[in-house]
């Protein structure tokens, strides 16, 4: 990120302080903690953005409001392909954030995918869906790369070529009006390839174990959301596991500096 | 027309004599769906069959009976073959002298092909045929069929015409019957199946079974009937009656684990499959 000419620094503080849009990037179980350290430079112009899985908008704005009286807290889950420009994003806006709030992150969001505004219980759902979404496909691209070895392929032309054809997949899905059911349909004729190798989908249970792995997905988020509520990790903790992890892979850091990186100097 | 020189006006669906070799249940089912459609009259349906049997309900709808299959070509010009597989060669043998130009012969005797038929019936007769379903007897039937060299298109014109007062009736390539034997002529028995599931689903979460039963038939029957209407595409149709996290996203997800899909298209495979074997024997 340095390389890319990001500010960085090992201060929290100076992050919050030199930003209007503050993105909080760290593990759930850790948010409480940052919220209380930066609680006091919170200031009414700034935009909290939290993209931690199952912190809820409430739950952050009762932290804040000991310091700050109106928060603005966006909360928003996005996904790893972000990365390049293909992001899938939701937010949903806290009780304090204005309607130009959310069209500012909308904006910022957009510029690196999808991006759309939900109601916050829906947020779960889409954890399960696009969140872990990149999880499955990257799966099922292995398993189909395997098939084309498996077949005579060399595993990097089997891999490129399955990349495309799933992103030429969503791309048609994306750019067409059809039902999903009906695009497959026009992929099948009659007695050939791919109806057969659809029907040993189908006898797999394909379709279901998509359908329970999205669950799942939003199942667990929901878990953990309860767990964080509960605070049943100890403080004490969570603090020394990361701080272990940090030391481990970037023994120059400092210990802060490992949760926040600024993103924005302030609006000009 | 010029065309219709050849064949004489007894062509004309209402002076259409049809006669009907073998009297059985597809071919009462028919025999009734024309009746019921009012395309044929009674008193111009003649059936042959060896014993009493099966003739009795054609007699109560009016239609003339006899033993004689001879008969059935002499009396008719549009004569349907609905025999057990293993005795239509002899009875192809029997009635082959008094089949002529003039007769329209269509075959629903499963597993007998065109080629079959043709070198059984004098050069150049007039076959074809026919793949129908149970339901034409209530006029909701699935037919296909196929033309032999001998038949041409007004042969063709004549049948789905005549048998469209009984369903969907579509001309199709002689490959395509055994497919439809897998599809809708066993169909419908899964489609029974289906419904009997339904309703035993509904008798356990506490409604009675003659309730079930009919409102399980009327789901299916409207379901179909929206599918024909609308040409939409199922999964879309499907789409539109899952509201998010409600009942029926949660329903289907049981059927999905259950591998209903697959398990349905092994049932088309197993019986178009068994069709084409028993073809061969």
């Amino acid at each position: 990120l340095q390389k890319m000419g990001v500010n960085f620094t090992v201060s929290n503080k100076d992050t919050v302080k030199s930003s209007d849009v503050l993105f909080l990037a760290v593990k759930p179980p850790i948010i409480p903690f940052i919220l209380e350290e930066v609680g006091p430079d919170i200031e009414p112009r700034h935009i909290v953005v939290s993209c931690a899985a199952g912190v809820t908008i409430s739950s952050i704005e009762k932290k804040l409001s000991t310091f700050c009286p109106t928060p603005k807290v966006i909360r928003c889950m996005t996904n790893t392909p972000v990365v390049v420009r293909e992001g899938a994003t939701v937010y949903a806006t806290g009780t304090h954030a204005d309607v130009e709030d959310g069209k500012l992150l909308e904006q910022l969001m957009a510029s690196v995918g999808f991006c759309t505004e939900v109601e916050e219980d829906l947020i779960d759902a889409v954890t399960g869906l696009s969140g872990s979404g990149p999880a499955y496909a990257f799966t099922a691209l292995d398993a189909l790369a395997d098939g084309g070895v498996k077949m005579g392929l060399p595993r990097r032309l089997a891999v490129r070529l399955g990349a495309q054809a799933l992103l030429g997949a969503a791309k048609m899905l994306l750019e067409s009006e059809q039902h999903p059911g009906q695009l497959k349909d026009n992929v099948c004729s009659p007695g050939g390839a791919t109806i057969h190798a659809l029907h040993f989908l189908e006898s797999g249970g394909f379709r279901s174990l998509l359908i329970n792995a999205v669950e799942a997905s939003c199942i667990r988020t929901r878990e953990l959301q309860h767990l964080a509520d509960q605070e049943k990790i100890s403080p004490a903790a969570i603090k020394k596991t990361l701080l272990d992890k940090v030391k481990l892979e970037s023994p120059s850091l400092s210990v802060a500096s490992a949760n926040k990186v600024s993103l924005f100097t302030s609006k000009s | 027309g010029e065309k219709r020189g050849r064949v004489p006006a007894a062509m004309e669906a209402a002076e259409l004599r049809v006669g009907f070799v073998g009297a059985g249940r597809m071919a009462g089912g028919l025999a009734r769906g024309l009746l019921r459609a009012g395309k044929v009259p009674a008193s111009s349906i003649l059936a042959s069959a060896p014993s009493d049997r099966n003739l009795d309900a054609w007699q109560e709808s009016g239609c003339r009976t006899t033993h004689c299959n001879l008969e059935v070509l002499q009396e008719s010009t549009l004569v349907f073959l609905a025999t057990k597989p293993h005795v239509l060669p002899g009875v192809l043998q029997e009635i082959r002298p008094a089949v002529g130009p003039h007769h329209v012969v269509v075959s629903l005797v499963a597993g007998v092909s065109l080629q079959t038929l043709q070198r059984l019936l004098p050069a150049g007769t007039k076959v074809l045929r026919l793949m129908p379903n149970l339901p034409c007897v209530v006029q909701a039937g699935a037919m296909v069929f196929a033309r032999g060299s001998g038949a041409g298109d007004t042969e063709a014109a004549l049948l789905k015409s005549l048998l469209s007062s009984c369903g969907l009736c579509e001309e199709v390539p002689e490959s395509y019957i055994n497919i439809h034997t897998g599809l809708s002529g066993s169909g419908v028995a899964y489609v029974y199946l289906f419904a009997e599931a339904l309703a035993e689903g509904a008798v356990k979460m506490g409604m009675p079974g003659g309730l079930a039963n009919r409102i399980a038939a009327q789901t299916l029957l409207g379901a179909a009937k929206m599918m024909l209407e609308t040409g939409e595409h199922p999964a879309k149709l499907r789409g539109d009656v899952c509201t998010p996290g409600g009942t029926t996203i949660h329903a289907l997800h049981q059927l999905e684990k259950g591998a209903l899909r697959a398990t349905v298209m092994n049932a088309v495979e197993a019986a178009t499959n068994r069709a084409r074997d028993m073809a061969k024997d």
